[in-house]
């Protein structure tokens, strides 16, 4: 599903912030992105969604090398991606329909469809009453589940949500995570960066852990063990 | 018409009944860009049809005068002295004969006085009394074909009537106008090219503009998968719908100046001013111009759209 072999990044011409990053993630897991504030799980998130090209190395997608890849190809790769961004990045214009809609369109999909399926999800989301409603005037909690139904409309291969339950309650959060494990036992690649250790200690699922620039791949077993030794 | 744009302008496409993904249509340099782009198809009808109405007059001038020229007894003779009407008239009916028997010219005709009156009366009004004034006799000459051969077989026989005799083929003036109305004509294109240059700058920085506005807008879109195409559509769309807006109402204004500049020089006398009587093909090319104003502003902005996009991973 997704590989990464001696990725680095760099902004500009300060210094690394990713370097030899190396993992591969299979179809169908789900694993938890973890590390200090400030150990690059944003911008490892950003080269996963290819929001930016890494300045070295070699990422493989979707069994392709993103690095060859024509802009056509690239979108196409990036509609089979579902992202829960941090800070939402709603349109502001658009109601909560449209905003969960988007995916939908891009893809061309009938407008029939996006009507019944963006229904049915804004209904799961517990936003049935706020199709209409415009982001600015919805809370944190409720903009935040705007963007996460967002994320998984178009059913997408892989899914990544950046810090997903932090603005929610954690009767929500539950059921949040509940929602990704539903999609990720129907074939969704999820990849969830959070510091909620309850969380990942609730889920269990390998854990991608980064810490000054590097990654090193958590297995269950490997962080039952940490737990058990008292390291968290 | 202009809130039934507006109505559209709110949606991406008359299929469907949804907003634009990026709130292009509220903003307020959208009217700006109307109004330039206004101006500029303005500008560019008045330049398009002053280069007609110029086109037209070369074309009247050089056709009304195609093979023909006049031959003048001048009424000075070469020692400054006059000429008697008597003298003249012989030499005229002379220059007559001469012309009768030369196969290469088509025909004759002797200007009378009332045929030089009305051509002068123009500069020196209707009640002028001819016999006052020293006249020179004037022969009307059509050519089957104008030639240097025949010219300097012409010229060989106005000598041996009289030295004196001259042949003007209108060539020297008519050149000179015709340069200067083809300065004109180059000039009033280059003026129409200038419209056209500025209003894709115009509507390029226009489109920047609003790009950098709605920079995360758009890049959401490019993330989400949204190919150039799609993006770039809803660009393309909203300025060529500000296009519309701008250059009808720019080729509506520039008629009502042109109806009215008709008006007035048809009011004005002495034939030398070009009048606005466009053809076909003119009138077809300004009714083209407001579908060309569209045309530049919706590829200005694709291209400016794309050129951004692509600097995007």
């Amino acid at each position: 599903m997704i590989r990464f072999e001696h990725v680095g990044l760099r902004y500009g011409v300060g210094p690394e912030v990713l370097s030899d990053i190396d993992f591969t993630l299979e179809p169908g897991s789900f694993h938890f992105l973890t590390g200090p504030s400030g150990a690059g799980k944003t911008s490892l998130m950003r080269l996963m969604y290819l929001g930016r090209k890494p300045t070295r190395g070699l990422i493989t997608m979707f069994g392709k090398s993103i690095n060859q890849m024509e802009r056509e190809q690239l979108a196409s790769i990036r509609q089979r991606i579902g992202v829960v961004f941090q800070e939402f990045r709603l349109l502001p214009h658009l109601s909560a329909f449209d905003n969960v809609a988007l995916p939908l369109r891009i893809i061309g999909r009938p407008e029939k469809e996006v009507q019944n399926n963006v229904d049915e999800l804004l209904e799961w989301v517990g936003l049935g009453d706020y199709k209409r409603a415009l982001p600015p005037t919805l809370s944190g909690g409720q903009q935040q589940r705007v963007a996460i139904a967002r994320a998984v409309i178009a059913r997408p291969k892989l899914l990544l949500a950046d810090e997903p339950t932090g603005n929610l309650d954690d009767e929500i959060g539950v059921r949040l995570m509940n929602l990704f494990d539903q999609l990720n036992r129907m074939g969704t690649t999820i990849v969830v960066a959070t510091h909620s250790q309850h969380i990942m200690d609730q889920f269990g699922h390998p854990r991608l852990a980064l810490s000054e620039g590097g990654l090193k791949v958590e297995e269950k077993k490997h962080w039952i063990q940490k737990k058990i030794e008292g390291v968290f | 018409m202009l809130g039934l744009f507006k109505k559209k302008d709110r949606r991406l496409g008359s299929s469907s009944k949804r907003q634009y993904d990026i709130p292009l249509n509220k903003n307020d340099g959208a009217d700006f860009l109307v109004l330039l782009i206004a101006l500029m198809t303005f500008l560019a009808v008045l330049a398009m049809s002053g280069s007609f109405a110029l086109s037209s007059m070369t074309k009247r001038w050089s056709s009304g005068l195609e093979n023909k020229l006049t031959i003048e007894i001048p009424a000075e003779k070469s020692d400054g002295s006059l000429r008697s009407s008597e003298q003249i008239k012989g030499f005229t009916d002379k220059v007559l004969k001469s012309l009768e028997g030369n196969p290469g010219i088509k025909s004759a005709v002797m200007l009378e006085k009332d045929d030089i009156q009305e051509l002068i009366s123009p500069w020196l009004g209707d009640d002028m009394v001819l016999d006052d004034i020293p006249l020179p006799g004037l022969v009307s000459v059509e050519l089957h074909v104008s030639t240097p051969e025949v010219l300097t077989g012409l010229a060989k026989d106005m000598a041996l009537i009289n030295d004196n005799i001259r042949i003007d083929t209108h060539e020297t003036w008519l050149l000179s106008l015709l340069r200067v109305t083809g300065a004109l004509q180059y000039s009033a294109s280059f003026i129409t090219l200038i419209i056209a240059l500025t209003t894709i700058i115009a509507v390029a920085g226009g489109v920047r503009a609003r790009m950098a506005i709605h920079r995360e807008d758009v890049e959401l879109l490019h993330l989400m998968g949204a190919s150039d195409g799609y993006i770039t559509k809803q660009f393309q769309r909203h300025a060529l719908i500000l296009a519309i807006k701008g250059a009808l109402a720019g080729t509506i204004a520039g008629i009502i100046i042109l109806l009215i500049i008709n008006g007035v020089s048809g009011d004005a006398e002495g034939g030398m001013l070009p009048d606005m009587n466009l053809n076909a093909v003119h009138i077809v090319a300004l009714i083209a111009l407001p579908g060309f104003a569209c045309l530049i502003a919706a590829l200005a902005s694709r291209f400016t759209v794309l050129r951004v996009l692509s600097a995007m991973p």
